[in-house]
């Protein structure tokens, strides 16, 4: 088990993946426990940005650029809300001692962190065959509007019903 | 620069692209200087004065001087603001300016990265400076730096939406979204730049583009006369200077990014003027995209924030769906 481990650090791609994957957890841990909307919305930010790092270790151009195009626009366009739909007068939340759910808390967590581990290091994962086409983003481009065409199609006038429904909706709430 | 990339990282070709990357950086350094030097040289020969021409032989060392007074000026923070994200915000909308640049070719050789979603890796990279600008405003703790840092969110949120769709005019002519193949399409004279088939895609570009830099007539974030400087009011020293400099390098990358999309990058105008080398080529449509910026800044006034919203979402956003039904229709029947 630790001649694996031993191997995961010994590759540089890995180490990136390492350092990424630290990232997007720890963006998505902060999230949660900062108490300040801004706050959580960077750290957000750093798990999405970091997420499209992944993507590009794994050769989806187009995808982890379309992920920081969308969700770092998305990220400013939620932080101009938590700005204004928030309050920010400070309160001081006391918290409650809870020491026996904290235990077992712990205790699950190291558990389910076990399972996933003993699960991952003892499975096979089988040799890659498909090969990845040298220009990726003609491929997608090709494959979307030639054998995919009808689900992109539908996909689009979902969207733009979900989004005739939101002004509607808006609309009757103004009258 | 063009093999390395792709190969292994050894520490000689990290260290010898680090170092090209620092002498990089020291360029656009130089540039940023004298482009402020030449907009108040050319701000003021367009008002009828003389502009900057005390400090050293006409004037030239003046932006030097104001950028060491900006650097060893006391650095200030306000006790109520948010120490890390005040500090945390000029970094944030710095960072993405200078690392766009890395896409851009200049000529047939020189360039750092040729990514085959070059576009696209800009606007996705340029959108994370609004970031910084909201964090800037909201940080201060200050209702006139966070009515800029809001205004100007929503400036570029709406203009960056026509700015990439009167993009996609290009790329379909092109079939592209890698740069070099982009400008490679542009060969033989100045009637095969983008600008003249694309001319309702390059105008909406332009403004919008104008727009993204929050530069006058669009200079609504830092509006002086209303908003006292905007989302940078409570920043001082070289905290400051990085949100200046953000602004500066920006210009110079929608200049590229115009020269290469609209102008023909490295191309000359005529086939037979080619013994000129092409990064004298770009550097002079650039540099003339650079001008147009400043001679708008002193011609035009400042729009109203309303009047700014109804052009970007009931002008130009029609605009360019409209340019690409036009340009698909043109390509389907008359060049197939």
């Amino acid at each position: 088990m630790l001649s694996n481990l031993a191997d995961f650090f010994s590759s540089g791609s890995n180490l990136v993946f390492f350092a990424f994957a630290l990232f997007i957890i720890g963006g998505a841990i902060f999230m949660i426990s900062f108490t300040k909307v801004v706050h959580m919305v960077i750290s957000m930010a750093f798990t999405f940005l970091s997420l499209g790092g992944l993507y590009i270790l794994l050769e989806a151009e187009f995808v982890a650029f379309v992920q920081v195009l969308i969700y770092a626009g998305a990220i400013s366009i939620l932080m101009i809300f938590g700005i204004m739909l928030t309050n920010h007068q400070e309160q001081e939340e006391d918290e409650v001692k809870r020491p026996l759910h904290n235990t077992l808390l712990g205790l699950g967590v190291l558990a389910l962190f076990g399972i996933l581990f003993y699960a991952i290091q003892t499975s096979e994962f089988p040799a890659q065959t498909a090969v990845l086409s040298e220009n990726n983003t003609m491929e997608i481009g090709m494959r979307i509007f030639t054998a995919h065409v009808i689900p992109f199609e539908l996909m689009s006038v979902l969207l733009t019903v979900a989004f005739i429904g939101a002004i509607v909706v808006a609309k009757r709430e103004e009258d | 620069m063009t093999g390395w990339l792709p190969g292994p990282i050894t520490w000689q070709s990290f260290t010898l692209y680090f170092l090209v990357s620092v002498a990089f950086l020291l360029v656009i350094l130089g540039y940023v200087t004298y482009a402020i030097y030449f907009e108040r040289k050319v701000i003021g020969w367009m008002q009828g004065r003389h502009g900057p021409n005390r400090v050293g032989p006409l004037g030239l060392l003046q932006t030097v001087a104001d950028v060491a007074k900006l650097l060893i000026k006391e650095d200030t923070i306000p006790k109520k603001a948010q120490r890390d994200l005040f500090i945390l915000a000029p970094v944030i909308s710095f960072v993405p300016s200078f690392v766009v640049l890395a896409t851009i070719p200049f000529t047939e050789t020189l360039y750092f990265a040729d990514l085959n979603v070059g576009i696209l890796y800009y606007v996705a990279l340029s959108s994370i400076s609004t970031i910084g600008i909201i964090l800037g405003g909201w940080a201060s703790n200050n209702k006139y730096a966070l009515l800029g840092g809001m205004r100007s969110a929503a400036q570029m949120i709406s203009y960056e939406i026509p700015l990439v769709i009167s993009v996609v005019g290009v790329i379909m002519l092109s079939g592209s979204l890698q740069l070099s193949a982009i400008v490679e399409g542009q060969s033989g004279g100045f009637w095969n730049w983008n600008f003249l088939p694309q001319i309702i895609g390059f105008i909406v570009f332009i403004v919008a583009a104008v727009s993204e830099l929050n530069r006058t007539p669009f200079d609504l974030p830092e509006a002086e006369s209303e908003l006292v400087a905007g989302y940078h009011v409570e920043y001082s020293g070289f905290r400051f200077a990085f949100f200046m400099l953000a602004e500066y390098v920006y210009v110079f990358a929608i200049a590229s990014l115009t020269t290469v999309l609209f102008l023909g990058g490295w191309h000359p105008p005529f086939p037979f003027l080619d013994f000129i080398p092409g990064i004298l080529w770009f550097l002079l449509k650039f540099s003339f995209v650079v001008f147009f910026l400043f001679w708008l800044r002193a011609t035009f006034p400042r729009v109203r924030v309303d009047q700014l919203m109804g052009l970007g979402w009931k002008v130009l956003l029609p605009l360019s769906l409209v340019n690409i039904f036009i340009t698909a229709i043109v390509y389907e029947i008359f060049f197939r």
